[in-house]
């Protein structure tokens, strides 16, 4: 029992310097959220700006604003945000909601796709199939994201006509939605996928070079029961990984596909609470982020622990 | 087999005459107007998100509006009086007014809606500090009466939105409140829903309107997060106009939709400008022969056909558009490399050690810094390439919007790439007064003239409401900027907006473009 009382205590360690971060770090950017609240061409006495700027607590000493950021936090109340005038956990809530649609499904198939897909390219490198999927899933590793989306938006939203090019719904039933993010949600798996794909088929080719698969063999197993019932859970870990981290930014959205196919997710929150210095929703966000990678990093530990006997035989 | 035939034929033909009956009845539906936006709303709350309140203009419509002409009329307000000495202005309230819940419209709605925005709306702190007193005279007129001379209420006002007192009143934290239903409106269209998570507004007929009856049943305004997609989407049909606050359509977009053939565009000349700003705390920059030098400097024509497509006009001295009231013509600025050359070197600035870079008086190699915004890269590149021509080395420094407005407030540059907005342009003592006057600040603005001048016409224009005084001080601020020359405009542009040729009728005004009453209520669907 010591050994995991020691590693939360670690993670405890690791919240606490992340939340001082979350609060250092948007006051370390230059700009005001003062003169952002005020509009493009809102023109004001800078008596009116200092007033606005004391009742947002923004002139007290930065000492007595972290004190105050700590006290609220411990009463989980996330402040107020200055640009989306709600309250931050609400606020975060209702975006963390479409963000969880848009991303988990994503996640979820990009891993096992990737992963049973690189695993047969690791494993028969030479196949004119694995090459293939090789170049197809180096081309989609190495796009950038809004180029993919922007060109599958462009033939399958606009010149086919088969999905819609913006929202979450339209009307809001369920066939409606799906059609609204199919296309999001498969441009996010092929990118998990790719990842996975890489990660997973450098994995396998480390693999098949061991001892115990040439064994398998010489005990005459099958090359597709060598793999998967041996190869594979081996080869995973790293997946494993990459999958406790994707799952940790699942909920900082996915901030490219957001704004082509105009979402209101947790990645456009983020993006323009950074773009109007809205101190609240940047730690509030961030806050959530580190949360859920601390928990992923946890559960990853974990699952380590449970899939592999040599990190057991270790502790 | 022939029995088959006709069992299929027959249902063939039933199956197209339902067909035919359902686009019929679809015909008969009501005309849905769609209107594609770029203006991302936040938050259903309409006195505190940066663009529902614009959206609103036309569901609870201000005391006043800018009409077609450029010219500040009364629209909820019939009639507007104000006091010889500027402290009282009366706004009798249009009688046939009515919220879309049947309530009249009252000038108790009026006081509520002023008093709430002194009280709550941070950037309208003027109207708290100022205001002395507001009362109701007789059935219908509001009274303010204002500490000091307060020339320009009309004006202010024609952007603040009014609000029902009955529903209003009762919101605990107006800040917090959102509300993506219903909102009460008394314009000739009311708010209807707002659905962030569908990215639409829709927009429904107001059934107590008693103006003009619109021709157009519903507007449903689209938002895009991304330009390119929404350009998309108006090729495709998805959406029939554009609309983005005091801003065109991307010029480098208009020949694709043109090619489709069902577009038209309202063409209207910009209040707003793109311009080149001095720091004019800065040496050389405070030279005024310097800055002379630099407006010959920069390739006006190309500087038009590159950033702007040939969608405006040449820029004068006097920086405000000819678009706007009031212009006073001052010499057009020009290109003239050999004059800005001659210029610099007669102001001193030469290139001593012949390595390709001019000198400033202190002997030292010039080397601007140049504050870059994300939106205005091009614009900068091209002003670097300009000013580099005539021997002066531009360092770009690229950031944020946000850093931007800091570095800018704290005198951080020498030269920077920003444009007005045609709101900007008007307030304050207007004619883009507000962007230079040295005790002014907001997102925009560089004040950076403390000239007692300058300051004295801006103090003049807010001191009176005589047109023929106001008349008098636009031109002299003109000419005090043809004669000073604090920045440089690079062009007047025009504001583009396409349209679906199937509706008719559009009334862009200066201020919102296409967004008001007068256009929405004018609008018809011929096809």
């Amino acid at each position: 029992m010591v050994f995991p009382a020691k590693k939360v205590l670690r993670y405890i360690f690791a919240l606490f310097f992340i939340v001082s971060l979350n609060f250092f770090l948007p006051r370390a950017m230059p700009g005001d959220p003062v003169i952002n609240l005020l509009g493009e061409d809102f023109i004001a006495g800078k008596e009116a700006v200092e007033k606005i700027r004391e009742e947002l607590g923004l002139n007290r000493p930065i000492l007595v604003q972290y004190a105050s950021y700590w006290k609220n936090l411990l009463r989980f109340d996330f402040g107020y945000s200055y640009h989306f005038r709600a309250r931050v956990s609400s606020l975060i809530i209702s975006r963390l909601k479409w963000t969880f649609i848009l991303v988990a499904p994503s996640l979820i198939l990009g891993t096992i796709i990737g992963a049973l897909a690189g695993s047969l390219a690791g494993w028969k490198r030479k196949s004119k199939g694995n090459t293939f999927s090789f170049l197809f899933f180096l081309f989609i590793y190495c796009s950038p994201p809004f180029f993919i989306s922007l060109l599958l938006l462009y033939f399958f939203g606009f010149r086919l006509g088969l999905f819609p090019l913006k929202g979450f719904y339209t009307t809001g039933n369920w066939i409606d939605i799906l059609k609204h993010l199919f296309l999001p949600v498969l441009i996010m798996t092929l990118f998990s996928a790719s990842r996975n794909y890489m990660v997973m088929r450098g994995s396998v080719l480390q693999e098949k070079e061991k001892l115990y698969v040439w064994y398998a063999r010489a005990k005459g197993h099958l090359e597709d029961s060598i793999l998967f019932q041996h190869v594979f859970k081996n080869a995973s870990l790293p997946v494993i990984t990459l999958f406790a981290l994707d799952f940790g930014f699942l909920f900082s959205g996915a901030l490219f596909i957001e704004i082509v196919f105009s979402l209101n997710g947790m990645g456009t929150l983020i993006y323009q609470s950074i773009l109007s210095r809205d101190y609240p929703v940047l730690q509030g966000t961030f806050l959530t982020i580190s949360f859920m990678v601390i928990i992923a990093n946890y559960l990853t530990d974990w699952i380590y622990n449970w899939i592999d006997p040599r990190v057991r035989a270790n502790r | 087999m022939i029995q088959h035939k006709k069992k299929i034929a027959i249902v063939l033909l039933t199956v197209f005459s339902l067909f035919f009956l359902m686009t019929f009845v679809s015909h008969g539906e009501e005309v849905v107007l769609r209107i594609g936006s770029p203006n991302m709303v936040s938050t259903a709350n309409l006195v505190f998100d940066d663009y529902l309140p614009v959206f609103a203009h036309i569901s609870n419509p201000p005391l006043t509006k800018m009409n077609t002409e450029g010219q500040i009329v009364g629209q909820s307000a019939k009639l507007i009086e104000v006091s010889s000495d500027n402290t009282t202005w009366t706004f009798h309230l249009n009688d046939s007014l009515y919220w879309s819940d049947g309530q009249k419209v009252t000038p108790q709605d009026v006081k509520f809606t002023i008093e709430f925005i002194a009280q709550n709306v941070p950037w309208a702190g003027w109207l708290k500090e100022g205001l002395q007193d507001i009362s109701i005279q007789g059935p219908n007129a509001v009274v303010l009466k204002f500490k000091k001379p307060h020339t320009q209420i009309n004006r202010d006002l024609s952007s603040y939105n009014l609000l029902p007192k009955h529903i209003w009143e009762k919101v605990e934290s107006p800040q917090d409140y959102s509300n993506p239903g219903e909102n009460i409106g008394c314009g000739p269209f009311y708010i209807k829903k707002v659905d962030l998570n569908a990215g639409i507004i829709t927009m429904e007929k107001n059934p107590y309107w008693k103006g003009q009856t619109p021709q157009i049943g519903k507007i449903e305004i689209h938002l895009y997060n991304n330009v390119d997609v929404l350009s998309l989407a108006l090729e495709k049909g998805d959406v029939d106009t554009y609309y983005r606050y005091a801003s065109s359509y991307p010029y480098q977009n208009i020949e694709r939709l043109k090619k489709t053939g069902r577009f038209d565009f309202v063409e209207k000349l910009n209040i707003g400008l793109y311009f080149l700003a001095f720091n004019l705390k800065r040496t050389p920059m405070s030279d005024f022969k310097f800055r002379e030098a630099i407006s010959y400097a920069i390739n006006y024509p190309e500087i038009l056909k590159l950033d702007g497509l040939d969608y405006g006009n040449l820029p004068a001295r006097g920086f405000v558009p000819n678009s706007m009231d009031h212009f006073f013509e001052t010499e057009l600025l020009t290109y003239d490399l050999e004059k800005a050359n001659r210029l610099l070197g007669e102001a001193g600035y030469i290139d001593s050690d012949k390595n390709g870079i001019r000198e400033d008086l202190a002997g030292k190699d010039i080397n601007l810094t140049m504050l870059v915004e994300p939106d205005y890269v091009r614009r900068s590149e091209l002003i670097k390439y300009y000013l580099e021509e005539v021997g002066i080395k531009v360092t770009m420094k690229n950031v944020d919007e946000s850093t931007w407005i800091a570095l800018k407030d704290q005198y951080e540059y020498d030269i920077t790439v920003t444009r007005t907005t045609p709101w900007g342009m008007m307030v304050h003592g207007g004619w883009g007064t507000a962007y230079f006057d040295s005790r002014r600040t907001g997102e925009g603005v560089l004040h950076i003239i403390d000239d007692p001048i300058f300051l004295g016409l801006v103090d003049g224009l807010l001191s009176t409401t005589d047109p023929g005084k106001i008349k008098e001080l636009a031109h002299s601020v003109q000419s005090y900027y043809a004669e000073n020359i604090p920045a440089i405009a690079l062009y007047w542009n025009m504001i583009i907006t396409p349209f679906n040729r199937e509706f008719t009728g559009w009334q862009p005004d200066p201020l919102f473009g296409i967004y008001n009453i007068d256009n929405f209520v004018n609008l018809k669907k011929v096809f």
